[in-house]
This record gives structure tokens, C-alpha cells and sequence, in this order.
């Protein structure tokens, strides 16, 4: 074992809404990768994989078109995020 | 009969049998618990072997199979009960389950998901994503109707007297929506703010997070929102209906009547308020001490309500209702509290130095302080007020604060943190002991009170073990000011003339409507209950101007939803069942720096931090999944969101059944050599499944532990399936073609990927099924032939598969992927079975329903009447569950003919 054992999904899901700000914050300088996302956010990449997709699946981040070289889509806010 | 057949699950078998019946000129009833047809055919991406599109095969016959004109579909809905009757025909019972949507109104538009502020896993998804708790099924469901998850009402709303969504407004500021969270709470109050601070706070008793690490902190966070408000916001943000040219009057001006006040002036009535003090706010002026709730706040509050156009009258005590009557008002509402304080009932009580309890607290907010400096003072009682009237006498320079109680600490009504803050602040106690006397000197000053010893005896009607003197155990305590803190009551002489009293000269009412005797008379809060609290007082407020509202429009006077008639609140074990495990998450507490010797009256408790009140709100288990935060009703723009909708149970009359209740994918957890719910990138064939459909929850195929597309996949078969080690000795026919099928389309998707697939044997028996095989291997899959012993994590989240490799002479072999799929095997859902109270449908031996013969009358079950289409059966793929629907429906065709002919024709 490399890593904590994950914390139950629905633990994670449930704490979308509250990630929601910190993740806009991120990205509000410019689209970041998962793993950029949650070195920003202070929170493991598997967690925030799940916040980024709740967000991209309600209309709060958009993707890159094509994945960096090393495999990785950026997620941007859609609109321009937050400001503060 | 309702309908000539019952077809229990809408997914493809279920409803290939209703159309086929459907289009013999059968009257069927098609039952699905999801909140769509469509089963779990809808949600793959593609078919084998043609590879044709789910979607495509599929949602043709999810639209005949709700708008066939001999079908009937219910979705999110159940059978409860299936009774055969003795006419050969059934009795079911089915259970529609409450969506909170009309249906008819509901345009599927997903606003509703928009704005939900509860994000819970998403089945349709197998969990890999959030849904809402407003949510359409998925993107094809038939119908598009949303449906609003409510498991119960959440602990903390259900426990609150005055009917506040607490678990709304904790959801809104979590989602950062902190003036959609005042606008909730001002709903229902305009005392934001006082309940944000004087509240008692019920709902923290009740918080499921306290069974774990603590409470939310609950009425902080309405303090948080009110705070937020008062600073950014001016004014309520509410607009009055237009006037509707009725006047409603209301007689005294704490929670009670500010709140009927407020909630009227919003229907558009004319609202006056009569205040008998010179300073409206009743109790929350006169008896909360300003350290507790200070004077500003409750001025913001009230200036809610004079914000919609409320009248305040002070200085006004109102005799005689009926001169009001006669002065134009439609209706009257008497919520003047309880502000006489009780006597003791001991000689000696006339001596000057002797106060009331209220009488004190009044005294000091009316700026006629009475000089404690250095005095002892002796407060006789064990409530709220009495702890209120120690900590004052403590901030007016007392020497010497003591309280006499006759109980001991455990049977105080105080509220334990009261009792502890007063300690806290240098307050003193004396338990077990009761007043007989006050004495004093010639001038007649008070120098003690005369107590006598007490001990307990058995319980009262209160609960509380009852006090009982010890003889010849008197004493005097001695001391300058004696404040009787012993009980309020009501000042309610005047009514007499009008209303029968009660006991503790209270007023009588209907405790439903709170309506008098006299019609249009109306009475609420403590002067009907007699000394309660203040968000029980604003209940009632609530409650008398819907019932005023009501009676006045000359409607029937219920639906008051707020308290009445709500769902049931949710068991709080099914709420911790939810998850496998909890992580420990700091409660944010609250820590007071009590002064042992407080010199003023500056509010004493902090107000949250923005980080903690994300924080603490950031805790919330979200118990009944929806929140009854408000937004997707104000989202809708049909207005088709009702939550106060009620499930529905009937009973039909049918002739024949048709069970299609479908198979449960095996759980990969119970394989814990495999990681899955361990190693994020270890998932299930349905997940890639999910990924690869058009509708897929992520942009492309990524792996979960980072989001990355992945470039090494493995897949292991005969996860859950051809293994005895789980009970499943069975095979489970799909997974070896499903897993060719995925092949495919990851080297469609992800053209540099490569596909290894670990199998034991492939059998591909079906039509161009070992040639669909064939083309997966021709296109780049990887065979391997070996059993996968264990997998195990790298840093990089990578995954080693251990396996014997048979075809190289198999020597143990590991090798690293990025992604590996377990292709789990089908198992029976057991459903069916409960579906026969009165009779046994036999399973068979791996607790699929058993076919009386396979071979000869595939379909037909061991119960006359009742047939089993799909996999509800065994496992099949998906033209073998369509054929073996069309067997089914044979049967019960054929079946129907003889119930027909027994029965006399219509």
C-alpha cells in the first residue's frame, strides 16, 4: 500500500458543494490538470477528480480539447470563475 | 380487473413484455422503482455483437412502453405485495413512491438539478460522479421528469419548533449561498439573528454528526447568516404581497406575535402590532440579558418586519379585543407571553429587596439598575431566567451570587450550558434547599432567606424526582437582595370577560388552529402554553397567521406543512449505514473565556469565522438527502417541485404477473485481493461501461486516481463468477463478450492504448460471438490466460497484477498497468421473492426464480399465474433476455385466457 485507503465516495461526493470556491480559485489564473488542481487545493487527486467532474457536469468547468502530453486534460472555470 | 397483466421492472425484458401484451390488446400495468424505464440496457454504451448503440435499440421501446395505449407505466414505483384471490385473479399493492414533482408539469428542463445544493453519488453512474439530490434519472430517461430524493426529514429540521429548515440552511452555506440561507430562515421568521443567538438549539441534539466526533454548530450558523446579512444587506430583500384589504391586529410583540406579524404582512394583510412596554420586543428586549442577545439584533429583526409596512404600536396594552373588533380589524391575535413573575408564597416576600425574576431582568433593560455593588444576592429558582438573573446580578458588582434551588443540578430546567456558564462567571449554588421565609430588619430590608433542607422522593408528573422537606432543617442564608426567579405566568384577567381560561390562567385554544372561542380571536406562544422558549413561540406565531390566513379567506383551516404532516423523520442508523466508513473531521466548537467577575454586558459568545461556518456546515451528512433548502423550487419555472407531495399506496386487481425484477452485479469488495474500493484505478466492467457511452460521466476515459488518460488497461475476468470462494459457481455469460466489446471501443476511444485481457476461458456462445472475439484480438487486445491472484498499488497509482501465466509455461508473472477492470459477474437481486407474502416462489439453487422447466415452459414459475422474463431468471445477455420475455408473455397470454373464462364477462 502507497497511499491512505480512500475515504468512502459518498464522503467525498457529499463535500462537492463545499469545494466548489477553493477549485474556482485555483483555476482562476488559468486551466489546471486534476493533479494541479489538488496540489492547489491541498487535497488528494483522486478526491478532487470527483469535485472537477461534478463541476464540469454542471456547467462550472469546462475541459481542454486535447490532453498535455503527459495524458492530462486542463479544466478551466466556464464563464471566468471567481474572482476573489 | 384493473389490468389483465402485472409486469413487475421496466428494464429491457420487463418492458419487451409489456409491449408484446400491450399489442395483443392486454391491459398492463408496467411498475419500475427507478424514476425511469429502461433498466440498466440504457445506461451501456453499445451492444455485442453489432456494436450497435444502447441508446438507439433501447429508448424506441422505452417510449412505447409509457405511451402504449394499453400500458400503464409507473415509475418510481414498488410492489409492496402481490395476494392471489380466489377468482384465479391477483390483488397487488403498489406503492408510488413521492418524486416531489408533478409529472404533468415538469419539462425535464434539469434547473431543478442546476440549483440543488445536495450532491450524493450517482448510481446511474455505478458512483463514479455526483448526481443531485433533484435529478433526472440520466440524460434518455423516459420519463424526463426529475424526482426530488427524500429518504426522511433530517433530524435537525424535524426536532425544530418553529418548522426552520436547519439542514437547508446548513446546505446553502456550504454551498456559499449565505443570503439564500437567511431568505430560508427568514421564511419562517423575521429573528434571524435573535434565534441565532438565544436559541436553545434542538436540532444540535438531534445532529446525526453528533453520534460521530460532534454536532454541526447549527444556531451559530444562523447567527453566521444573520450577521452576514445585517452587514451587506438593507433591509429584509422580501416584498409584501399586494394589500388584500383586510387588517389584522396583534396584541403584544415578542417571537409569537413578531413572527404572525411578519408572515401576514406578507400575504398582504394591514398588520398592527399593540405593545404594551415602551420598546417592542417583549421577551427578547425585557428578559434576555443583552450579554445573551443585544439590543441592536433584536432591532434588526423587528426592523424586518416593520420593513413590510407592520405597525408598532408601544405603549399600548390592549383590555378588550373587542374594541379592536369594532376599530376594523378582521382578526386578533393575543401573544402577550407570560410576564408576571410567580410569587414564592412565603412570608416576608413584601420586604424591600425582594424582586421578581422578570421584574429584575425588565429593570435592568429598562435602564432602572438597581445597586448590587457589593450586595449578596440570592436568587431562588433552577430556570433560564434565574440563570439569567445570577449572571446579571454578577455584571451589576454583586459580591455574593447564589442560587437556591430545591431540586438538585441534575433536575434544573435550566439548560445545562446556562447552568455551567453561570458557574462559569462565579455564580454559586446551593441545591436540595427551598425558601420559607424571607426575613429583615425593623426598617424591613431583607437581610436572608429562611430555608429549610430538602431531600428527593420519587418522581413527579414531571419526571423529576419530587422534593420533599427535611424536618427541623432550617437555616437562614443571609443576604441584601432575594430574587424569586421561581416561574412566569400570564397576564390574561382582562380576556376573562371573553375567553375561558385555562390552567395557569392561560388561554384556551384549539391546538391546531390556535383559534379561541371567539372566532376571530386568536391566541399564541407562552400566554397558551404557558413558559416555553423562544423558537416554540415562534412556531406558534407561525402557525396562528397561517390559521388566521385561512380562516379569514374562509378556507379550511389545515395545511399548515411547516409542522404538520411532514415526512417522517429519517432513522438516523440508516443514515450511518450509508457509508462503509466516516473520517474524523474536527467539530468547531465553542470555548467562551468566561470572566469570574464580569463588569459588563458585551455579548459574550463570538461569532463564526467564515472558515469555520464553511467548515462546521461542511460536516452535515445531509441525513434525508434533500436539504428542503428551497432552490430548485424557485429554479422551476413551471413551478413543478412540491415537497410537501405524499407517497401513494393502493391495491389493484390483475390476472396474471409478470416478474422482470432484473439481476444485482456482484460486489468487487468481497475480492479484496483485487483493491476495488481501495485502489482508485481499480474499477468495474459497468464503470468502463459508463465511460465509454456517450453520455459517459467524465470528458473522456480517465483513470480516477488522477484524472489521467490512461495508456495500459488490464481487464480480469470471471470476477464474482465461476468462483466458489463467493458462492457463485455460476457463469455469468455476459462478461466475456462485454469485455470484447470494451476492447473495442478503448482502442476506438484511446487509439495508443493497450488492452490486456487476463481470462481463464473465453466462451463466446452466441451468434458471431467468437467472431466479435476474434475482432477484438485482431484489433489489438491482449489475451492472457491466467487467473489473476492479486493486484497491489504502486506510488503513481499504477496497479501490478500477479498472475500465472499458463501459456508460458506458467511461471508467476507480474506485470504494471495504469487501469485495470474487473469484469464482474451477474447474481440474483432477490427481489422477487418478497413480492408473495401469502405463498413460496421457489428460487433455485443460486437464488435466481426457478422455471418449473427450462427446457419445456421457460417463463413459467412454480405459482400458477406468475411468469419470470430475463434475467430475473439466470443470467443472459440482451437477446436472450428479449426472447426469454417473449416465452413469458406466451405464458401469460395463454394463462389470461383461462382467468378470462372463469370469470363473468363484463
Amino acid at each position: 500500500m502507497s497511499r491512505p485507503a480512500p475515504r468512502d465516495t459518498r464522503e467525498i461526493i457529499r463535500e462537492e458543494p463545499l469545494m466548489h470556491r477553493p477549485i474556482l480559485k485555483a483555476v482562476a489564473n488559468g486551466p489546471l490538470t486534476v493533479p494541479e488542481i489538488a496540489e492547489a487545493i491541498g487535497c488528494p487527486s483522486n478526491e478532487t477528480l470527483y469535485w472537477v467532474m461534478g463541476m464540469r457536469r454542471y456547467g462550472l468547468l469546462t475541459e481542454s480539447k486535447e490532453p498535455t502530453d503527459e495524458g492530462f486534460f486542463t479544466y478551466a472555470a466556464v464563464g471566468g470563475g471567481v474572482s476573489s | 380487473m384493473d389490468y389483465d397483466v402485472l409486469v413487475v421492472g421496466a428494464g429491457i425484458a420487463g418492458m419487451e413484455s409489456a409491449i408484446k401484451l400491450g399489442d395483443m390488446g392486454k391491459k398492463v400495468l408496467l411498475v419500475e422503482k427507478e424514476g425511469s424505464v429502461g433498466g440498466r440496457v440504457i445506461l451501456l454504451s453499445k451492444v455485442f455483437p453489432t456494436l450497435d448503440c444502447a441508446s438507439c435499440i433501447t429508448t424506441p421501446r422505452m417510449a412505447t412502453s409509457i405511451h402504449h395505449d394499453n400500458i400503464t407505466a409507473m415509475t418510481y414505483t414498488d410492489i409492496k405485495a402481490i395476494h392471489r384471490g380466489s377468482d384465479g385473479t391477483f390483488k397487488a399493492t403498489v406503492h408510488q413512491k413521492a418524486r416531489y414533482v408533478d409529472e404533468a408539469a415538469c419539462t425535464g428542463c434539469q434547473l431543478c438539478e442546476t440549483a440543488c445544493t445536495v450532491a450524493v453519488p450517482d448510481q446511474f453512474n455505478y458512483d463514479l460522479i455526483a448526481r443531485r439530490a433533484a435529478y433526472i434519472t440520466f440524460p434518455q430517461a423516459v420519463p424526463k421528469k426529475a424526482v426530488i430524493e427524500r429518504e426522511g426529514t433530517s433530524p435537525c429540521t424535524d426536532t425544530c419548533p418553529a418548522g426552520i429548515k436547519a439542514h437547508g440552511y446548513v446546505s446553502l452555506i456550504r454551498n456559499g449561498k449565505y443570503e439564500e440561507a437567511f431568505q430560508l430562515v427568514l421564511d419562517a421568521t423575521p429573528l434571524v439573528g435573535t434565534l441565532g443567538r438565544a436559541c436553545y438549539a434542538p436540532c444540535e441534539g438531534e445532529c446525526t454528526r453528533g453520534d460521530l466526533e460532534g454536532t454541526l454548530p447549527i444556531r451559530r450558523l444562523k447567527r453566521f447568516i444573520a450577521d452576514r446579512h445585517y452587514a451587506e444587506q438593507d433591509g429584509p430583500g422580501v416584498v409584501a404581497a399586494e394589500p388584500n384589504g383586510k387588517a389584522v391586529a396583534i396584541v403584544g410583540s415578542g417571537p409569537a406575535g413578531l413572527t404572525a406579524a411578519w408572515q401576514l404582512a406578507r400575504l398582504g394583510y394591514r398588520v398592527r402590532i399593540f405593545e404594551a412596554d415602551k420598546e417592542p420586543g417583549g421577551f427578547l428586549r425585557y428578559a434576555l440579558p443583552t450579554y445573551r442577545l443585544p439590543k441592536e439584533v433584536v432591532d434588526q429583526d423587528i426592523s424586518n418586519v416593520t420593513a413590510l409596512g407592520v405597525e408598532i404600536a408601544t405603549n399600548s396594552p390592549v383590555q378588550d379585543p373587542d374594541a379592536l373588533k369594532l376599530d376594523g380589524y378582521d382578526a386578533v391575535l393575543i401573544a402577550t407571553g407570560t410576564p408576571l413573575s410567580s410569587s414564592m408564597g412565603v412570608p416576608g416576600e413584601q420586604l424591600r429587596g425582594v424582586l421578581g425574576g422578570l421584574d429584575f431582568l425588565r429593570d435592568v433593560r429598562h435602564d432602572l439598575v438597581p445597586d448590587l455593588k457589593g450586595k449578596r444576592v440570592v436568587i431562588v429558582g433552577g430556570g433560564n431566567v434565574a440563570m439569567d438573573a445570577a449572571r446579571t446580578a454578577r455584571r451589576l458588582g454583586a459580591a455574593e451570587t447564589l442560587v437556591a434551588y430545591r431540586r438538585g443540578r441534575e433536575e434544573m430546567p435550566a439548560h445545562k450550558a446556562e447552568v455551567d456558564d453561570a458557574e462559569a462567571e462565579g455564580v454559586q449554588f446551593r441545591f436540595l434547599v427551598a425558601p420559607v421565609e424571607v426575613v429583615g430588619d425593623a426598617q424591613g430590608k431583607v437581610t436572608g432567606v429562611k430555608c429549610q433542607r430538602m431531600e428527593l422522593g420519587q418522581p413527579d408528573a414531571s419526571g423529576r424526582r419530587r422534593p420533599q422537606p427535611v424536618a427541623g432543617s432550617d437555616f437562614v442564608i443571609p443576604c441584601d437582595i432575594v430574587v424569586a426567579a421561581i416561574g412566569m405566568s400570564p397576564d390574561t384577567a382582562s380576556f376573562a370577560r371573553l375567553l375561558t381560561l385555562g390552567e395557569g390562567r392561560r388561554i384556551k385554544v384549539d391546538p391546531k388552529t390556535l383559534q379561541t372561542e371567539v372566532p376571530y380571536l386568536f391566541a399564541a406562544g407562552d400566554v397558551v402554553l404557558g413558559p416555553s422558549d423562544i423558537t416554540t413561540a415562534v412556531g406558534q406565531g407561525r402557525r396562528a397567521a397561517h390559521m388566521m390566513d385561512r380562516w379569514l379567506q374562509g378556507l379550511e383551516m389545515s395545511g399548515f406543512f411547516a409542522l404538520d404532516d411532514r415526512l417522517g423523520v429519517i432513522d438516523k442508523a440508516k443514515v450511518m449505514a450509508r457509508q462503509k466508513s466516516f473520517n474524523h473531521r474536527d467539530p468547531v466548537t465553542l470555548t467562551l473565556g468566561h470572566d469570574k467577575a464580569p463588569a459588563d454586558f458585551h455579548e459574550i459568545e463570538p461569532a463564526l469565522t467564515e472558515e469555520e461556518a464553511l467548515r462546521g456546515a461542511g460536516s452535515c451528512l445531509d441525513c434525508g438527502v434533500c436539504s428542503e433548502c428551497g432552490q430548485c423550487v424557485a429554479a422551476c419555472p413551471p413551478n413543478a417541485i412540491d415537497l410537501n407531495m405524499h407517497e401513494k399506496t393502493f391495491d389493484v386487481e390483475i390476472g396474471t404477473v409478470v416478474l422482470a425484477t432484473g439481476f444485482k452485479l456482484f460486489d468487487a469488495t468481497l475480492k479484496e485481493d483485487y483493491g476495488f474500493g481501495r485502489f482508485p484505478n481499480v474499477i468495474t466492467a459497468t464503470q468502463m461501461d459508463r465511460q465509454l457511452a456517450p453520455t459517459r460521466p467524465f470528458n473522456t476515459v480517465l483513470r480516477p486516481s488522477d484524472g489521467r488518460v490512461p495508456d495500459r488497461i488490464a481487464y480480469v475476468s470471471c470476477v464474482g463468477s465461476r468462483d466458489k470462494t463467493v458462492g457463485n459457481p455460476l457463469c455469468s455469460k455476459i462478461c466475456c463478450m462485454y469485455t470484447a466489446k470494451q476492447n473495442q471501443l478503448i482502442m476506438g476511444a484511446l487509439p495508443l492504448a493497450d488492452v490486456s485481457v487476463h481470462y481463464m476461458d473465453v466462451r463466446a456462445a452466441g451468434k458471431r460471438y467468437e467472431e466479435f472475439y476474434e475482432q477484438a484480438k485482431a484489433m489489438g487486445a491482449n489475451y492472457i490466460k491466467g487467473r489473476v491472484a492479486k493486484i497491489t498499488e504502486l506510488e503513481n497509482g499504477n496497479l501490478v497484477l500477479r498472475y500465472e501465466d499458463i501459456d508460458n509455461g506458467g511461471q508467476i508473472t507480474e506485470a504494471e498497468y495504469d487501469l485495470v477492470v474487473l469484469a464482474v459477474g451477474v447474481q440474483p437481486s432477490r427481489e422477487a421473492e418478497k413480492l408473495f407474502p401469502d405463498e413460496s416462489l421457489t428460487l433455485d439453487d443460486f437464488f435466481f426464480v426457478a422455471e418449473a422447466d427450462e427446457d419445456l415452459s421457460s417463463g413459467e414459475t412454480n405459482l400458477p399465474g406468475v411468469y419470470v422474463a430475463g434475467t430475473a431468471s439466470g443470467a443472459k445477455d440482451i437477446v436472450d433476455s428479449i426472447l426469454h420475455a417473449g416465452s413469458a408473455v406466451a405464458q401469460a397470454a395463454a394463462h389470461l385466457e383461462t382467468v378470462n373464462a372463469k370469470k363473468v364477462p363484463v
